[in-house]
């Protein structure tokens, strides 16, 4: 090898990627090179730097807010694939209705003995029945079967079992927020998140936390109901301008299907950039192609306007 | 005793939620940090999160148990972090074969990706680290990064990168002396 060559495997022998022979030639070399061993040196201290640096945390807002938004994405999505599965069943039932009925009664029966069973026999339930209230208000539901075949006297399914809770409090208690912004995300009945919604943003008297703002973004972004998009929209916009507010707007300027929305947005990202937050160069280029393409004459005007300020 | 990656695995293929969550959790750090290192933009990086984690959730089913769990999803993460930057290299100055031609190129990062809260920066020095990976192209920074923040072996990165190994040294190699002389200069 010559000294160029030494050279090169300099960051390799860092890495400890090199081979027991190469290693030895080179360490040999080095005792004799202060060329090299100088690099040697300088590439040590580069990779000591680049480690320290490495090591700065992710912001856990950032995490958080990036948590929330891929929740809301696959609850969208499992959504999809829900209703995809209803009609398909449908379809299958108007094809196989004999065959159908014969295997929801059959079914339901397994499904009935196996709740007999655990609330009778299952230890998950004795140990809910020491608290008896708990077992009675005990619910069982969204049973799905692994293993439905009875014929080697063994099946297998999951269930989900919730206790029914009751809250009654201030619009500002903190645990009732929680709840809250949990049903905005989560609840399946787009009633429920409106209502959740609402109820979030009548609290006016104290500024909303981060997990609060981070899920009605996450909602006016992902939400499948446009009426929970567009109410999630609205108490954003009466939320203190700032960027990440700023940017969600923008996303659903580019990619809402419902025009009334993006005219929510449009008119909100007006309200933002008076309030001192500043569009830039990638915004204005959005703005700018919406002026070109949005279908909506507001919202092309509306663009131009914003734009003419900067 | 917490359930190996493999039996989360499994639990969530059959429907379980809470499996597929725990999965998540347990790496979503370091893909998000690795996804703010190779953008220099948190709203970018939060972008490649979601992709990298939509992907991973698709095709979980599928998923053959002939590799580490880490190592598939470096993989999916690879996949979405070069796509990112051919969707969007437009606006970037690196031709797709950039590594090929090795003349320097450099990129110059616009405000918004310089602004302090866009980046995860403790210190001056960390954001000239920072400055001169922009510097980097595609491949020479995710091999990087892959290197210096997950510290995995050039033969796992050619297996995420889908590359060689001679390549993955290549890369490596043009990195750290393209690095090395970029933070000498801002000395």
């Amino acid at each position: 090898m010559n000294h160029n060559e030494y050279k090169e495997i300099i960051p390799f022998y860092l890495y400890e990627e090199l081979d027991f022979e190469k290693q030895k030639v080179f360490e040999d070399h080095i005792r004799s090179c202060k060329d090299c061993a100088n690099e040697l040196e300088s590439f040590k201290k580069l990779f000591a730097d680049v480690s320290e640096e490495s090591k700065s945390p992710v912001d856990p807002k950032l995490l958080l807010e990036a948590r929330l938004e891929l929740r809301g994405v696959l609850r969208a999505h499992q959504n999809k694939i829900h209703s995809s599965n209803n009609i398909k069943d449908y379809i299958f039932s108007l094809f196989y209705k004999p065959l159908g009925l014969a295997v929801s009664g059959f079914s339901l029966i397994l499904i009935g003995l196996f709740i007999g069973y655990l609330v009778f026999n299952s230890p998950v339930i004795e140990k809910l029945e020491s608290d008896s209230t708990k077992a009675e208000r005990l619910r069982i539901q969204n049973i799905n079967f692994i293993d439905p075949d009875p014929s080697d006297g063994e099946v297998e399914f999951t269930f989900e079992a919730i206790t029914p809770g009751r809250i009654k409090g201030n619009i500002n208690d903190s645990e009732l927020q929680k709840i809250l912004t949990y049903a905005v995300l989560n609840e399946q009945n787009p009633g429920t998140r409106l209502n959740s919604i609402n109820v979030i943003n009548a609290n006016q008297t104290q500024k909303p936390d981060d997990e609060i703002k981070s899920t009605l973004i996450t909602v006016t972004k992902y939400d499948n109901n446009p009426g929970v998009r567009r109410e999630a929209l609205k108490s954003l916009n009466e939320l203190p301008a700032d960027e990440e507010i700023k940017n969600a707007l923008i996303y659903v300027l580019l990619n809402d299907t419902s025009a009334g929305i993006r005219i929510e947005a449009i008119n909100g990202l007006a309200d933002v950039s008076k309030q001192g937050i500043n569009l830039n160069q990638k915004d204005l280029i959005s703005l700018r192609d919406k002026i070109q393409t949005d279908e909506n004459n507001y919202i092309r005007f509306q663009a131009k306007n914003i734009i003419k300020e900067y | 005793m917490p359930l190996s990656d493999n039996e989360l695995i499994i639990n969530a293929n059959k429907g379980d939620v809470l499996a597929l969550e725990e999965l998540i959790y347990r790496y979503d750090k370091k893909v998000l940090r690795l996804a703010i290192k190779f953008t220099g933009d948190s709203d970018d990086a939060k972008d490649i999160y979601q992709e990298v984690f939509i992907r991973v959730y698709k095709s979980l089913g599928n998923f053959q148990f002939k590799s580490e769990f880490s190592t598939w999803l470096f993989r999916i993460t690879s996949n979405v972090c070069i796509t990112f930057k051919r969707k969007y290299s437009k606006h970037n100055h690196f031709s797709l074969n950039d590594e090929e031609n090795s003349a320097y190129v450099s990129t110059i990062p616009d405000d918004s990706e310089l602004s302090p809260e866009n980046l995860v920066v403790n210190s001056e020095y960390g954001s000239k680290i920072n400055e001169a990976l922009n510097t980097l192209s595609p491949n020479q920074k995710l091999s990087f990064l892959l290197k210096h923040l997950e510290g995995y072996k050039i033969r796992e990165i050619a297996e995420m990168m889908n590359c060689k190994e001679g390549t993955i040294k290549k890369y490596l190699f043009d990195a750290v002396r393209r690095l090395k002389i970029q933070l000498e200069k801002s000395h």
